[in-house]
């Protein structure tokens, strides 16, 4: 190569760069991170559906600041090491704010990276409570927390279901362990001790062996911390194996492909969720426009997504800047009015309001129970 | 409980064995771990899913049938074999004078790229397997023996049976016995080593194809990351066993799936993968070479 030639490829970059700058000055970044891919793909999707629709509204009205949005995405398949890469990348690509993560054991590792990166993230689905638990400022959650929910499930096993003999089995996540833990916390009030509680490994597939262990010491209910993918198959194994159990679960097994794969074996499990979002008179129109959109109904956490997308840009707005702790400290301060209704968070970022509920897998469909 | 742990372990040790077969076929001949094996068995287990599909969409056979379930594990056995051929050729055969670090991590990229590959066709989500065919149990004083379970393990015994007289009772078999002990004799006596490593591909994959079928149809449940726990597992179980041993690749996978079983239900779930490991620690450190292995040096 000639030296002239030189002179040619170091104009050329320099003009690359300088449209690169120009073009990234005229948009902002939002990161989006969960298990996209994975077997937990289809909370992922959720996660997904619910911020393109609000970043599409947004762009639709000339986006925000001036600027055009867009999204980075943020693919943890549910690997805290994962989780902690993808926040750097998103420090890293200077994202004004972040929706994300969905698992607890992602979410807590790599918020501290965005607490050093000066960085808001709310995440639509972690419910541990360690998550708003340590006093950083930038995080937040349209969803509720474990304690309340734990609560509910035990509350219910015990009162409605009156059962006293209940067995207790987690998938060892922050997550999933931490669910279970406030379940027997509330169960352990009421005086009864679990007869069975062990952790089982997500991936794996083949739960007979701790089944077995269970059924052997004739539980009337079956607690699950843990996602959907090992529900499936615990209640199935469960079933096979002659066990007459009540699976009982948390919001991570809200999730058609619940009933869709567990078939008949899921019939009758009971799962603690938020009230039904299609019956909040504000979701209606995301709903419809979901439905447009994706050609299929919102999920268990499309709307808490869309809700988090929306404030975190509505803070951007009224700020007028990208500044994360300006947007935390007007977070903080707003009533929001959101799909979900009215939402305000309390000092440690969660919302003040969050009622679980207890749902019913009856005909192939989740019922909300009275 | 006894009982119903051992019926547990042996059904997941059955298919540890048959997966463990051909990790253990292809180091005894080309001293090769073939990384890309687990992603074999998960291949066989989405051709299940697709044949199915095929099959009852076009109306070719009732969903429920026995006739349905045999063509799904024929085709799974033929296109994972044809799969194993593919990658030897592809992967294999052009470094097989290369040092031996080079094959190992182009088996390592096979895997990934099958995995990589699934995702895109085949979507990332759970897929649900149909639940059709076997039905029923039989129950025993504190236990159950299901149907399933039955299938699983007189499938693997008959496939098992079929490979040991396929080795020792026929012309190809003399032929794999003689390129494993030495490659440059054997084709000295006019062997073709080339044909014999692409039938012991085939064979080894094949088998890994059926077990993909009947894991599939036991958890109901599978997506395109199941092969990677399911090869660790089966490499354990071969090592186990001894590498490069037939009668140990099989020992070693009911063994694993055992200790599994009898671990988890006695003392620990959470420790389940502790005691298998642990297990194939000590045995290492006692037989280098496996509870079946011969020393490789002594093997001629």
């Amino acid at each position: 190569m000639g030296r002239r030639w030189v002179w040619f490829w170091t104009a050329g970059a320099i003009v690359v760069l300088a449209i690169a700058q120009a073009y990234a000055a005229s948009t902002i970044t939002l990161g989006v991170a969960g298990p996209l891919t994975g077997d937990q793909g289809a909370i992922g999707e959720q996660l997904k559906n619910g911020t393109i629709i609000a970043v599409e509204e947004w762009n639709a009205k000339s986006g925000v600041l001036g600027k055009r949005i867009e999204i980075v995405w943020g693919d943890d398949q549910h690997d805290p090491k994962q989780a902690v890469s993808v926040a750097h990348k998103f420090v890293n690509a200077g994202v004004a704010g972040v929706i994300g993560h969905f698992n607890s054991s992602c979410s807590i590792p790599a918020s501290t990276i965005y607490h050093d990166g000066k960085i808001v993230q709310i995440s639509p689905g972690s419910t541990n409570p360690q998550l708003t638990e340590r006093g950083l400022w930038n995080v937040f959650r349209t969803i509720g927390r474990d304690d309340q929910q734990g609560t509910i499930a035990a509350e219910f096993i015990v009162k409605k279901l009156k059962k006293t003999r209940i067995a207790v089995l987690h998938d060892k996540t922050t997550y999933g362990q931490g669910l279970a833990d406030e379940t027997v916390k509330t169960l352990e009030k009421a005086k009864i001790k679990p007869v069975y509680y062990g952790g089982i490994t997500q991936g794996e597939k083949d739960f007979r062996p701790v089944l077995t262990a269970v059924k052997q010491k004739n539980p009337e209910a079956l607690f699950y911390g843990g996602i959907y993918p090992e529900a499936i198959l615990l209640t199935k194994q469960m079933r096979e194996l002659g066990m007459k159990a009540i699976f009982v679960s948390g919001d991570g097994v809200w999730q058609q492909e619940y009933i869709d794969i567990a078939g008949n074996a899921a019939e009758g499990s009971f799962v603690t969720f938020t009230p039904d979002q299609t019956k909040i008179k504000e979701a209606q129109g995301f709903i419809k426009k979901h439905r447009e959109r994706f050609g299929s109904d919102v999920g268990a956490y499309t709307t808490y997504s869309y809700v988090a997308a929306n404030i975190l840009l509505e803070a951007i707005a009224a700020t007028k800047s990208e500044d994360g702790p300006k947007i935390a400290d007007h977070i903080r301060k707003a009533k929001w009015n959101t799909a979900l209704g009215s939402i305000q968070f309390d000092k440690k970022g969660d919302v003040l309001v969050s009622p679980f509920v207890v749902w019913e897998v009856k005909g192939g469909k989740f019922v909300e129970v009275k | 409980m006894l009982l119903q742990q051992l019926v547990n372990g042996l059904t997941l040790g059955s298919v540890y064995a048959l997966i463990a077969l051909g990790y253990t076929m292809v180091y005894g001949i080309i001293e090769l771990i073939n990384f890309a094996h687990g992603e074999i068995y998960m291949l066989g287990a989405y051709m299940g899913i697709v044949t199915f599909g095929l099959l009852t969409a076009l109306h070719l056979t009732s969903p429920s049938s026995g006739a349905t379930l045999f063509l799904m594990i024929v085709l799974a056995m033929l296109f994972c074999g044809a799969c194993g051929i593919t990658i030897e050729r592809l992967a294999y055969r052009p470094l097989r004078n290369a040092p031996r670090l080079s094959p190992l991590i182009s088996a390592l990229g096979v895997s990934i790229f099958l995995q990589n590959f699934v995702m895109l066709a085949q979507g990332p989500r759970d897929k649900g397997f149909p639940h059709l065919f076997v039905h029923g149990g039989i129950d025993f004083p504190g236990g159950r023996l299901s149907a399933i379970q039955i299938f699983i393990m007189a499938t693997s015994v008959l496939m098992m049976v079929a490979l040991q007289l396929l080795v020792h009772r026929t012309k190809i078999g003399k032929a794999m016995r003689a390129a494993a002990q030495d490659k440059q004799m054997a084709s000295l006596v006019g062997i073709d080593v080339d044909r014999i490593i692409s039938v012991t591909f085939m064979i080894g994959s094949a088998l890994a194809g059926v077990a993909g079928v009947m894991v599939g149809m036991y958890y109901g449940l599978i997506n395109f990351f199941i092969g990677y726990i399911a090869g660790i597992k089966a490499f354990t179980a071969a090592v186990l066993g001894g590498i490069g041993s037939i009668p140990g690749a099989m020992l070693g996978g009911l063994l694993l799936g055992l200790i599994e079983a009898l671990g988890a239900g006695y003392i620990s779930s959470e420790y389940k993968d502790v005691f298998a490991f642990a297990i194939l620690v000590l045995v290492l450190i006692f037989r280098p070479s496996g509870l079946l292995g011969a020393d490789v040096s002594k093997r001629v």
